[in-house]
This record gives C-alpha cells, structure tokens and sequence, in this order.
C-alpha cells in the first residue's frame, strides 16, 4: 500500500559500509526487486525496510511517516525469509495462526506460562480459525495443516512461509530470495504463483534476489545494487534497455550485453579491436573512447557479405530455435586452446537456429543503429540521456568526472 | 593373514587392559551391592563373601528401617528440586542474552562465569556461613538452594547458550515480524526448541544439588533437615549403625543419579565442556 | 564509481533541514539496547551477592584476625596471616600436598581416560554396556563414593587388604599410615573422575574424519603410528582443556578427601581446601582460613594462565605447521 521513500539512506557494521547513501521514492503498489550479486547489500536493505537491522543514517518513510525506529510489528510488513523460518515446533495451522494470535495478545498475555495457553485460547477464536484455514486453502495446503513443517517439502514449506505473510494482510511484503531453496521447475512456478499473489492482494512488494530472471520476470521496478552502491532504478524495459553503467549492462541478460571498446572519430565509432566500424556515432558525444553496448539480439548475420562488421567465430552453441554466437573482431590466434577466456574481447550474437555456422570461420554481422547503448570509458557511466526520471543525475556526475 | 597374525598379541592386551579397567570401575559398585547383601557378622568376623547372595533382597526393607534415610532423600530431593529451578530460570535468560546480543560487557560475564568454576567452596563457605548468619539462612533447606545456584547456574548457561546457538536467527525475526516481544520469543520459540538441553541442564541442576555435601554440612546442624549426603557421610568412621545398612541407604541414594546420568550423558559432557573452550 | 554517490552526497542538506526532522533523529539516534542487560542481570546479580560479595568478604577476611565465634568482630592486621601462613611448615606441608593431589589425580586421570576413549571408540560387541559400566564412578555421589573406598580400605576387614593378603602381603592402613593416605586419596578420586576425561576425549574422537583413517590404511600404517600421526594431533587439544578442568577441579576438591581421610594421617593429605574448613571451623580462625582461601586461589589462577600460555603457543605452532 504505501509509497516508500528512501531518503539518504546509509548502513554501516562499525566502519564497515554496507550501504552507501542513496535516496528512492517508490510508488504504492509496485513489486519492487532488489536486484544484484550475493553481498551486494540487498538484503541488509531489505531488512532495514523491514525493521530487522538498524539504519545507520538517513530516513524511511512509508507514506510520508518517519518509520526509522518502528518496531517492525508496527510497520505493517510481513516478511518470507530465505530459509522460510518456519516455527519447527508449530503445526502448519499453527505457524500461519501465530501472527494473528500476536495482534490479538493484549500487555499482560505475554506473562510467560500464561503466553502460551493464551496463545491456544486464542487459536480458536472462530475469527482466527476461519482466515487460518482461507489462507491454509488459498495456497493449497489443507490436506497438511495439522503437519509440522519438518515433514513438508521444500515447496510446501515455502507455502507455508508465504501463508504466514499473508494472514494478516498486511501493506507490505518483503521476500529475501525466497525462492532460492528451490530446484528449477518449483521455481519457475512459485514465480507464477508469487506473481499472481501480488496482483490479486494489489499490495506493495519488495522482493530481493540475485536471479536475473525473477527480477525481469516479477517486477515492476528495480534496483540493481552492487557493493553496497545503488546503480540504477527503474523499470525492467529501462534497466534492460537503457542501463546506467557498464555493471548493470553485464549484469543483465543472459547472455549479458555485448560491451565493445571503441573510439569515436569523425561520426563513427572504430572498434579498438580489428578497427572496424562498428556504429555511427551519436551526435551529443564528444570525440574520444567510448564503450559500446550492443544485447546479442541485436546483432544479426548480414544479408550481403562484405557489408557491416566482420567478426570470426570462436564458437558456437545450438540452443534449438536459435543459437548464441561468440565472436572475435580480429582473428584469434589459432595456437590458443582456449579463446573465450575474456568476454572483453569475444562478442555473442543471438541468431535463428536455422543459420549453420562452424567455429574458426569468418562471418559478417550487422549491427543496428537503433538500442545502442554508450558508456563512458572511463566512468563506466551511461552517456545516453537518462529518461527513467527516478534517479540521479547520471550526466552530472558524467560531466565531473576528470577528463580523460 | 600375516599381518593380522602379528597383529594379535597387541589386541589381546587392548581387550586385557580394557577388561581390567572395567572390573577396576564396576567393582566398588559391586562391593557396595555386596556390603549392603552381607551381615555384620560375615563383614567384621568371618569375611565378607565375594559373591551376591541374592536370597537377602528381602532384608533390604528392614535395613532401611535403622537409617532415616527417606527422610534424608526427601531433604535431598527438596534442595535439589529448587536448585534445579532457580538455576534454569536465571540460566535461560542469561543463556539467551550471551548467546542473542551484543552488548559491553559480554566478554566480562562470560569471564566471571568461566571463573566460577576456579572457585573453591570451601573459601566461600567461610564469608557464606557469616552472610547466612545474618540472614537467618543457616539450618533452612532454600538456605542451601540459594548456595548451590551458585555454582550449578554457569553451567546451565553454558549448556543452554550453546544450546541457543543452534537456533537459527530467521526464527525470532520471524517471530518479531509476527509481533511477538522479546519475552516471548524466548518463552513461546527458543524454549520449546531447546527442551533436549534444558532437561539436560536440569539433570545436571538437579544432582548438583542431590550430592552437594560442603555447604549442607556447614550450615545444617538439625539432624532432621539434614540432606542424604550429609546423612550418609555421618556414618564414615561409625560402627554404631550396622555396615549393611548404610550400604544399603548410600546405595539408595545411588540409583537415581547414575539411572539419569546415563540417561543424558551426551548432553552432559558437552555442556561441561563447553564452558571451558568458550572461556 | 564513488563520484556518482559522492556528488549525490556531498552537497550539505540544504533540501531537508526541517528542525523537527532533525530532532526527531537525535531523539532516536542514541537509544542503547537496553534489553540484554535486562535478560543478564538477574544472573549477575546472583552471582555477586552469592559469590562475589563472599569472595571479596573472604579476601578483606584475609587481612583480619577474625574468630568464628565473632564473624563480625576481629581486627585488620595487615599481612600478618600472610606472613604467618608463609613462613609456616604446616602450610607449605599443604601446599606440597595439594600439588602431590593434584599432579596424582590429574595424571593418571587423564592418561587412563584417555586410553579407555581410545580402546572403547572402535565397535565391538558389548561396547554400550561396557561404556556404561565405565562411566558408572562419575554418577556416582560422592558420599556414596567415600563410604565404600573407606570400607574397601578398612585395615582388618577391607577388600584391599584381603585381595592383597591372597598374594601373600601383609595388612597395610591405606587410610591411617602417612605413607598410603595420600595414594588411597588420589586412587579413589581417579577413580571417581576419569570417566568424565574418557567421555569428553571420546566425544572428541568420534569427529575424527573417517577418510583420514582410511588414508593411513592405504598407506599401510599400523594401529600405533595411526594413532600417533592421526588420532593424537586430533585430540590433543581436548585433553588439554579437559587437563586445564581436572586441574582446577582437582586443586578445590573437598568432599572426598574430607570423607576420606579429613586431611589425614598426620596431614599427609592435608590440602589447601581441607586446610581452610580445618582453619575455620576445628580451630576456628577465620582470618587464617581467608588467607589459605586467598593463596588456593592465586594458585588456581597461575595454573589457568599457564595453561592458556600454553595454549595460545600451541595454537600457534599449529597455525604455523
């Protein structure tokens, strides 16, 4: 439900930065994904959204209210842990009823003993009973609700997690990797079903993860961190077509963007390796080296040999109705063994399956002049003009970093 | 073949030495067992025989009936009830708090509880004896309690401290997410799931308490509150009471400990343990 | 990569100065957990009136000519105890005594502890019962202990005497002749105690990898150089720990030897800790027991720290190896 905003929001363990200063304001509603690779900092931010780690610096604001030292109870969020956190000693029945029991436990019902009858007293309260079993229905996990969560599949049990988070209904639902314990196939069908949660509670969701897939797949914003450092926000079409710097560029796409290094001169970019020309070159940038990037899907092979950029194959892999290409822009030496060692220098190209290449041959491929993406060779930083309008000032911290 | 061969005289004295210790640790059990089943005659005159005779089981109620020694058990087991109790109320919340935060300090209460343990009684049964003068403590049974927590309470803690370290963080996030305070969180999540390890605590609570013999011989002077110990060590060097007998009481008085302590010996040598290596 | 974060950051907050936003951080910045100390303190406060407090008594004690029949009464004297305590024979006869308690019991405690963990880790058939036969003397209380070593030492009638008259020997006071006591003492304890060095080592053992066992077999070791190249490395650190909790269980042990012996014959096993009850309460000098007290305890400490020096060397040979 409500529009998060983070304002300068800073986290550090003793002088250790875990997460440098940042600010986002993000709408009601949105299933946001807090994207990057393992101890990049997204789950310690999501554990500040959620009350569970303190924030060092900075505020959070949930519609506007200052929430930096609300217990997490009072911030109305609910949370699915990696590892589920099921209660081991608890039935299924009696792990969704436990956040309703807590809402309805008045000061003195925590008095130890007395907690725990209150607690079955309460469990069966018809009130309690009935949104226990809807929910415990909803998710499809009628038939086990007597069971303990030691006996549950890995599948069930993360039901039984996300059962929990919804019982209470609450305004926020924060997920740290929750499907990460799964294989492939209960994956994808737990993002299904994830997805079709959030529309049908219409709720805001942040969800953190390392997979690139779920966050494209799921959200309808992101927030690619890396070390600690926010690198871009926006929409997965943003993140994915526009990204802000060459890390979200690689860490995107699968496989990731091809970053080509060149060199612009008299309108036209020459690649440095093989000196070819690869693109023309945009009008807004200033002669000099750039860092071109182009998504695999992008490049095609060319109608007419002779024509676009000449690449030599170096290798070659058939994935059914298409095929991802790697490309060299200069010939390899043939004496190497192994000569995908660097992904600087090998380029890929995802074409029709139907083309019928062979490693170590030369081919031609056109690259379009539309959806490319500039960087600034040094910075890293994107030198298209940035349009997602949520974040920082790209160009400006472009323009201030020290010439070249 | 050959080796196994030249291998044999070595294991033959392995399994001897391993069999005379055993006969080294189970005789003096038996030879109580043998004490209690002979007469005086036989012990003091004749000789004592060295096999059981098991026809005088039904003597034992009659040997009981000359040492007050029901009354004694019930003293033990009273002392040893509420050391047990308040031992583990106070050792699950500082358990919970040295395993759970950090906080200034920490390293210094993990020291002075290590440091109970290089305590001698018998130093601090001295200022004790005068504190519990005071305090009208001397010849009462919770006299006696209130001592004994103190030494069997940092070993408790650390029983259920390492206990608590298994305990994934996730679950009391979890339950803080779900709106229940920290007291609960202990009450209604840590302890259901460390019951293994406080019952063994509890036993180990519990026997402390059942054997203490220092302070239950310094303070208790009333023959009547007197606990077993300090009942059956009145009887070393006294021939009025028959030997039989006595042997048979102390025997009594044997059952329960070594019944639980096999019961819960694992848990028992790792919470001894684990005092020492985290000091 | 910083210049980004650096440019958002760096111009001071001229956008959100609120006065209220600002208090309201201050106000909540500072706040201090006080919770641990919540769920800490009823234990520490136990601890320091029951043992601290004592402790510290005995230590002011210590520097008093305190009687019993007066706890409260006695004057400071300053290290006159001190003195007189070291300077005594009878002292120096405990102190001998605890040290021969001490190294006796720990010794042989934990050479056979140790060598009954190694014999029982290997399967074989009756393992459990004998295990439990072996662990039987810790559970055992000690009062039970101490009245049937006492009758098993009984000059005329005691099984001792008796098994060794078959052999053709004479009777011996294991308990009343000087040169036994101290023997008849540290046996019965060892008796008491090693069961806990074996199970504790035993634990160790079982989480020794088993491919390392496997290893050596390939590589054709016998039992003794397995057992010296795998086995011991592996379990040396506990029988250090285990050795470092004898020692200082062994140096405040009272109820055996008191049952035992009382500190006799002729205070041949007269140990600090049996000093202390027999300074207060038989000649009931308060002040003089404090100062036993006071010197047990440095004692202790000394062999704590060596043993942590010794430790911490040895973890760094390890560390270098």
């Amino acid at each position: 439900m409500p529009r998060i905003q983070f304002d300068k929001i800073r986290k550090s363990f003793g002088s250790n930065t875990v997460i440098r200063e940042f600010s986002a304001d993000i709408p009601d509603n949105e299933f946001l994904v807090l994207l990057g690779p393992s101890g990049c900092g997204k789950s310690t931010m999501l554990r500040m959204i959620a009350g569970l780690t303190d924030i060092s610096d900075g505020e959070l604001r949930f519609d506007g209210e200052l929430v930096n030292d609300r217990e997490p109870r009072d911030r109305n969020v609910a949370f699915v842990f990696q590892s589920y956190a099921l209660y081991p000693h608890m039935t299924v029945r009696e792990n969704i009823a436990f956040p309703l029991i807590m809402d309805r436990f008045k000061g003195w019902y925590h008095i130890p003993i007395l907690n725990s009858i209150m607690r079955r007293v309460i469990a069966k309260r018809p009130e309690v009973r009935d949104r226990v079993t809807e929910v415990a229905e909803m998710l499809e996990l009628g038939s086990y609700i007597d069971r303990r969560p030691k006996t549950l599949s890995g599948g069930q049990r993360q039901r039984v997690a996300v059962a929990r988070a919804l019982v209470r209904d609450p305004s926020i639902y924060l997920l740290d990797e929750p499907l990460s314990n799964l294989d492939a196939k209960l994956r994808t069908q737990m993002r299904a079903e994830i997805t079709a949660l959030y529309q049908r509670v219409n709720k805001s969701f942040v969800y953190v993860t390392h997979d690139q897939v779920e966050a494209m797949t799921m959200a309808t914003r992101i927030i690619v961190l890396s070390d600690g450092e926010v690198r871009q926000i926006g929409t997965p079409e943003e993140i994915y077509h526009r990204p802000a710097d060459t890390f979200v560029a690689r860490f995107i796409g699968a496989p990731a963007m091809n970053l080509i290094p060149v060199r612009l001169r008299d309108g036209r970019a020459i690649s440095d390796s093989g000196a070819q020309e690869i693109a023309q070159a945009p009008a807004h940038l200033s002669p000099g080296p750039a860092m071109l990037g182009v998504r695999p899907e992008k490049i095609s092979l060319a109608e007419h040999p002779g024509s676009g950029v000449l690449g030599y194959i170096s290798a070659v892999e058939h994935l059914g109705g298409e095929s991802v290409i790697g490309f060299t822009l200069e010939p390899s030496d043939p004496n190497r063994l192994v000569q995908t060692g660097s992904t600087e220098t090998v380029h890929y190209a995802r074409v029709p399956g139907t083309a019928q290449l062979t490693v170590g041959t030369k081919q031609w491929f056109s690259i379009g002049d539309a959806n490319l993406s500039w960087f600034d060779a040094d910075t890293g930083l994107a030198a298209t003009p940035d349009r997602s309008g949520q974040e920082v000032e790209l160009r400006s911290a472009r323009t201030e970093a020290p010439a070249p | 073949m050959i080796r196994k061969i030249r291998k044999l005289p070595g294991r033959v004295a392995l399994f001897l030495g391993l069999g005379l210790f055993t006969v080294f640790a189970a005789f003096p059990v038996y030879w109580m067992i043998n004490t209690a089943l002979s007469t005086d005659t036989e012990l003091y005159k004749t000789g004592q025989g060295f096999w059981l005779k098991l026809s005088r089981l039904g003597d034992i109620p009659a040997k009981l009936a000359e040492v007050p020694i029901f009354s004694w058990i019930a003293n033990s087991g009273i002392v040893a009830f509420g050391t047990t109790f308040l031992s583990l109320v106070l050792a699950v919340m500082a358990a919970y708090a040295l395993s759970r935060f950090k906080f200034h300090g920490k390293g210094l209460a993990a020291f002075v509880l290590f440091a109970t343990q290089m305590l001698p009684e018998a130093l601090l049964v001295v200022p004790l004896f005068a504190l519990f003068a005071s305090f009208g403590l001397l010849n009462e049974l919770h006299g006696l309690v209130l001592a004994n927590t103190a030494f069997t309470m940092p070993v408790a803690i650390f029983i259920l401290k390492s206990a608590i370290d298994k305990i994934p963080y996730e679950i009391e996030e979890s339950a803080r997410i779900d709106g229940c305070p920290r007291s609960g969180q202990l009450t209604m999540i840590i302890l259901p799931l460390i019951v293994p390890s406080v019952a063994a605590a509890a036993v180990i609570n519990f026997f402390d308490g059942w054997n203490e013999f220092l302070f239950a011989n310094t303070f208790i002077s009333d023959a009547a509150k007197w606990p077993a110990s300090v009942g059956l060590a009145s009887f070393v060097g006294q021939y009025a009471t028959p030997l039989s007998s006595v042997m048979t009481a102390a025997f009594l008085f044997t059952i329960p400990a070594i019944v639980f302590f096999l019961i819960v010996q694992r848990q028992i040598v790792s919470g001894l343990t684990a005092g020492a290596v985290k000091g | 990569m910083a210049t980004r974060s650096s440019t958002q950051g760096s111009p001071p907050p001229a956008v959100r100065p609120g006065p209220s936003s600002v208090s309201e951080r201050t106000l909540a910045k500072p706040r201090r957990n006080w919770t641990p100390y919540l769920f800490i303190a009823p234990a520490l406060i136990y601890l320091a009136i029951f043992l601290l407090v004592p402790l510290a008594r005995g230590i002011q004690l210590s520097f008093t000519d305190t009687k019993l029949v007066n706890p409260g009464g006695g004057s400071f004297v300053g290290v006159d105890n001190y003195t007189q305590m070291l300077t005594s024979e009878q002292f120096w006869n405990s102190f001998l005594a605890t040290v021969l308690y001490t190294v006796g019991t720990v010794v042989f405690a934990v050479l056979i502890g140790t060598a009954l963990a190694v014999l029982i880790n290997r399967p074989f058939r009756g393992r459990t019962v004998v295990r439990a036969i072996l662990t039987f003397p810790y559970a055992m209380p000690t009062v039970a202990v101490a009245l049937i070593f006492v009758w098993i030492y009984n000059q005329s009638s005691g099984a001792l005497n008796r098994g060794i008259g078959v052999l053709g020997l004479g009777e011996v006071g294991w308990l009343t002749d000087p040169a036994y006591g101290m023997f008849s003492v540290v046996l019965a304890t060892v008796w008491k105690v090693f069961p806990f060095v074996m199970l504790v080592v035993l634990a160790s053992l079982q989480s020794v990898p088993e491919e390392l066992f496997e290893a050596t077999r390939i590589d054709g070791a016998d039992g003794l150089s397995t057992f010296r190249a795998i086995v011991l490395p592996h379990i040396m650190p506990t029988v250090r720990i285990v050795a470092l909790l004898m020692t200082i269980w062994s140096i405040r042990r009272f109820e055996i030897i008191y049952l035992l012996t009382g500190g006799g014959p002729v205070e041949s096993t007269n140990t600090l800790v049996i000093n202390i009850y027999r300074q207060a309460f038989s000649s009931q000098n308060l002040g003089l027991a404090a100062t036993i007290g006071v010197l047990g305890l440095i004692l202790s400490l000394s062999v704590t720290v060596f043993f942590l020096l010794v430790e911490r060397r040895e973890n760094k040979r390890e560390a270098s190896a």
